[in-house]
């Protein structure tokens, strides 16, 4: 995966921001991104985002156990990359992602983990608006993955997926995809994800949608209106009223969710850990996670909930080698996706002078380890007014070329004058058009209030008059220094986007968590 | 060369730590004093010493077993000192214990379990009309594994199996689901079932046999892609109705399955008719250690409540009760292939996961 190693470290860090627009994240922990000390009868678990829903199941654990379940969400790239550096290590007592898939497939992470017991499934799925359905003259449970790349082509079906490499179900759907559109019988190879690439690079073409997290997606999802499916887990789909769950027939990828000890813990703590995964197999505990939660139980007395279509699939396998997981990846990012666009709006205002300024140069600076292959950046640096519009393409021929410019830009950002958010966000929309078929956002970064230009009922009504296209492009506010949450929240909430909290953890974490909303 | 590659191995093995289960079950009548037994064991018998009966039948034979669980395979890499007994979950890591710590005479083997393979009916009608299978019981049948590797040999998929397009789900190559053979016994012991069938019906021992059968291991192996380290987690994804039509995992998990009360629902169990069996074998360190192996084969309470964890005990025909249409009762018609060597069969794992 090239241009990783930066982002992924300080993806590790990156700070869980409760509040926000969409209601269905995890609540942060005490501290946000920080699993904090060893407790006796508190087992630190490193999990998945998903896994949030498991809350009230815990809870009632909790109560017939003494075992407290402390999570600290994370992307399962970011959990393995952070076991195979040994940081895991004393720092959390139990690992729980949706799969240990890849976990497998690093080595120096596996080495990590004792052992790994699943304790529910949930399958790939397609969720597609029941009127879309009708219109298509699907039969759902027939419904196959060429069906869904056919009505793709056809322009009759566009969807919205979460970023692969930051989030699990992103990337179990993009497996499921490419297994089942390289027509590959085996597991793939690296020949097989070449083969299907121009197949796939279409089929992405109707991917409108793209998000850090489930949660957001799925509000996304129900503010935009026009698209007609999400690609998650078939638990998370089923949570959201109005679609229509499809696994299709010709294979799925499966979570199995592994609660899993680890080699660094203490043998009382892996005691626990089994006491907690045993509580989670009871009968009773399974029948209430297939109620509350939508997953397949693993327990062969327990059926799954009602509505969970039980009719077999074909599991797809996932890929054997490190070399396939990470090309398919580095494939979907820089060349299969669509690529994104993003105006980055910076406060460079007086206050801005000194270590905030110094910051937010390391932090995107740090960012340019990460732009993909196709993609757009344009820094809007501002202070009583936009100071200068500078809009650099990362060309794959020569992505340096347009790295390097985006860092020597950053470099001559200097702080000075007044703080004019909404003034400069009407320009960020101005300069925005909507001639490219791009994933397109806007970032804003400030240290402050509004204190000159548009107010922010003039930006409101701004806002109201620009046509739908331009309207969908969301505003992401970081939360930094002395800005106002209910400010930024409420741009956040007006245009779609979702507040992130810099104030907490860093700016490096909050610039990096953003990538997997563009 | 070898050599390092199995120092290699034995440090990558998954469970390369001991965690301890039981510590023997605290204010049971014990009664009288009684002799503490520290114990290595693999997982799969975790329960079956965490069961209060059993912790009552051997208290009332004057013991406490301390169990902690580790991957059989990493056993090797563990200092056993102030351990009484090693129990991994076959031979050939038990033999290699037995070597470094200087155990001499025959390994008591109390119980066993081979080696079986789950399959949903429809996957295993479609099997028999193909004759890679027979069935002779509505959940139980015998799986050809020469025909079987032939198919392999030959990239066979599901499409082209007489009768599976009625079955949406059954597409793709056909394929055993093992475990990780590196990491996992069930996983390796599958190799080891193959490659004595694909030897000629001769245990690989030489170099040649090792390059003769390479490639098609290999294959079994690539085949799966992502493989799981445990036989638990394979069995538990079956069990919920996802994963890989045709799956291998322990006779006991089956057996303890159905000892549970559980339905398996259209669950066919199909007996390699050549497999290889875990051989639950005791590596005694001490007298307690012996003393101990020597209840477990012995005693009728104890070998009673092996059965119902679903072991088999040596010697004996087991009445798996309630169980007969998914289970043999006797592993008639069933050859049992030698293990290699723990050497051989470390490499066989090398070359074929890469």
């Amino acid at each position: 995966m090239r241009r990783r190693g930066l982002a992924v470290a300080l993806a590790a860090v990156t700070v869980l921001t409760a509040a926000c627009t969409a209601r269905e994240e995890p609540a942060a922990p005490r501290t946000p991104g920080v699993p904090g000390p060893a407790e006796p009868g508190t087992l630190r678990v490193l999990a998945s985002s998903e896994l949030s829903d498991m809350t009230p199941v815990l809870e009632r654990i909790g109560k017939d156990t003494g075992i407290t379940v402390r999570p600290v969400y994370m992307g399962t790239l970011d959990a393995v990359d952070l076991l195979a550096k040994g940081r895991a290590d004393g720092a959390y007592d139990a690992v729980w992602l949706s799969s240990n898939d890849y976990l497998r497939l690093r080595p120096d992470a596996a080495r990590k983990v004792v052992s790994e017991t699943p304790v529910m499934t949930s399958p790939v799925a397609v969720g597609v608006r029941t009127a879309t359905v009708r219109a298509l003259g699907w039969k759902p449970a027939d419904v196959t993955w060429s069906q869904v790349e056919k009505a793709v082509r056809d322009g009759r079906l566009t969807y919205g997926m979460t970023d692969p490499a930051r989030s699990n179900s992103g990337f179990a759907a993009l497996v499921s995809v490419a297994s089942a559109l390289s027509g590959a019988q085996s597991a793939l190879s690296d020949d097989d994800v070449t083969k299907a690439t121009p197949r796939l690079e279409e089929f992405f073409r109707g991917q409108k949608l793209t998000s850090g997290s489930s949660g957001w997606l799925a509000s996304a999802y129900r503010r935009r209106g026009n698209v007609d499916a999400l690609l998650n887990y078939e638990s998370v789909l089923k949570g959201i009223p109005g679609l229509t769950v499809i696994r299709p027939r010709d294979g799925v990828v499966t979570a199995d969710y592994p609660l899993s000890t680890l080699a660094s813990s203490s043998a009382a703590t892996r005691e626990d850990v089994r006491r907690l995964t045993e509580a989670l197999r009871s009968p009773e505990a399974q029948r209430d996670i297939t109620r509350r939660t939508h997953r397949r139980p693993v327990v062969a007395s327990v059926p799954p909930a009602p509505g969970l279509d039980t009719g077999r699939r074909r599991e797809l396998p996932f890929p054997g080698s490190r070399s396939v997981a990470d090309g398919l990846l580095d494939a979907y990012e820089n060349k299969l996706r669509r690529p994104s666009r993003t105006v980055y709006v910076l406060d460079t205002s007086g206050s801005m002078e000194g270590d905030r300024l110094d910051g937010l140069k390391s932090a995107l600076t740090g960012l340019t380890g990460d732009f993909r292959d196709r993609e757009e950046v344009t820094l809007m640096p501002f202070g009583s007014r936009v100071k200068s519009v500078r809009t650099h393409v990362v060309d794959p021929a020569r992505p340096r070329q347009g790295l390097d410019a985006i860092r020597a830009d950053t470099a001559r950002l200097t702080a000075e004058g007044e703080t004019a958010i909404y003034t400069s966000l009407e320009k960020a929309y101005d300069h925005l058009g909507t001639d490219r078929d791009t994933f397109t956002s806007i970032v804003l970064m400030t240290d402050g209030e509004n204190t000159t230009g548009a107010e922010a009922g003039q930006f409101e009504d701004f806002y109201e008059r620009l046509p739908r296209e331009r309207a969908e492009i969301p505003v992401f506010p970081i939360l930094f220094g002395d800005s106002d949450r209910a400010e930024l929240e409420h741009i956040a909430e007006l245009t779609g986007g979702r507040l992130f909290d810099a104030r907490q953890g860093s700016l490096d974490g909050a610039f990096e968590e953003i990538r997997g909303y563009q | 060369m070898r050599r390092i590659a199995g120092i290699v191995l034995a440090v990558v093995l998954i469970g390369g730590v001991v965690a301890a289960v039981v510590a023997g079950r605290q204010g049971e009548d014990t009664g009288t004093a009684t002799k503490t037994v520290r114990a290595v064991i693999g997982s799969e018998k975790a329960e079956f010493f965490a069961d209060p009966d059993v912790v009552k039948a051997l208290a009332a034979k004057g013991y406490t077993v301390e169990a902690e669980t580790s991957g059989s395979w990493a056993m090797e890499g563990l200092d056993l000192k102030g351990y009484d007994l090693a129990f991994p979950s076959s031979q050939a890591p038990a033999v290699e214990l037995a070597e470094r710590y200087e155990v001499r005479g025959t390994l008591p083997r109390p119980f066993y379990s081979p080696l079986v393979v789950v399959a949903h009916r429809a996957a295993a009608e479609v099997l028999a009309g193909n004759g890679l299978a027979s069935l002779d019981a509505e959940h139980r049948g015998t799986l050809r594994m020469g025909a079987y590797l032939d198919a392999a040999r030959d990239d066979r998929t599901w499409q082209q199996l007489k009768g599976a397009d009625r079955h949406g789900e059954l597409s793709g190559t056909l394929f055993i689901s093992s475990t990780d053979p590196k990491t996992s016994n069930s996983g390796a012991l599958y190799l080891a079932a193959a490659s004595y069938v694909a030897n000629g019906g001769r245990v690989v021992a030489s170099e040649a046999d090792l390059d003769r059968t390479a490639p098609l291991l290999r294959k079994l192996v690539t085949v799966q892609g992502a493989q799981q380290t445990g036989s638990d987690a394979v069995f538990r994804d079956f069990v919920s109705g996802a994963g890989n039509p045709l799956v291998l995992v322990y006779e006991s998990q089956v057996a303890s399955l159905l000892a549970g009360g559980q339905q398996p629902g259209d669950l066919v169990v199909l007996y390699p008719d050549t497999t290889v069996n875990s051989d639950h074998t005791v590596v005694a360190l001490t007298g307690n250690g012996k003393a101990l192996a020597e209840l477990l084969g012995s005693d009728p309470a104890l070998r009673q409540l092996a059965v119902r964890h679903g072991f088999r005990p040596q010697g004996a025909a087991v009445g798996f009760a309630s169980a007969t249409t998914y289970l043999k009762q006797e592993l008639t018609g069933v050859r049992q292939a030698p293990v290699p060597t723990s050497e051989v069969l470390h490499e066989m794992a090398r070359r074929a996961r890469g």
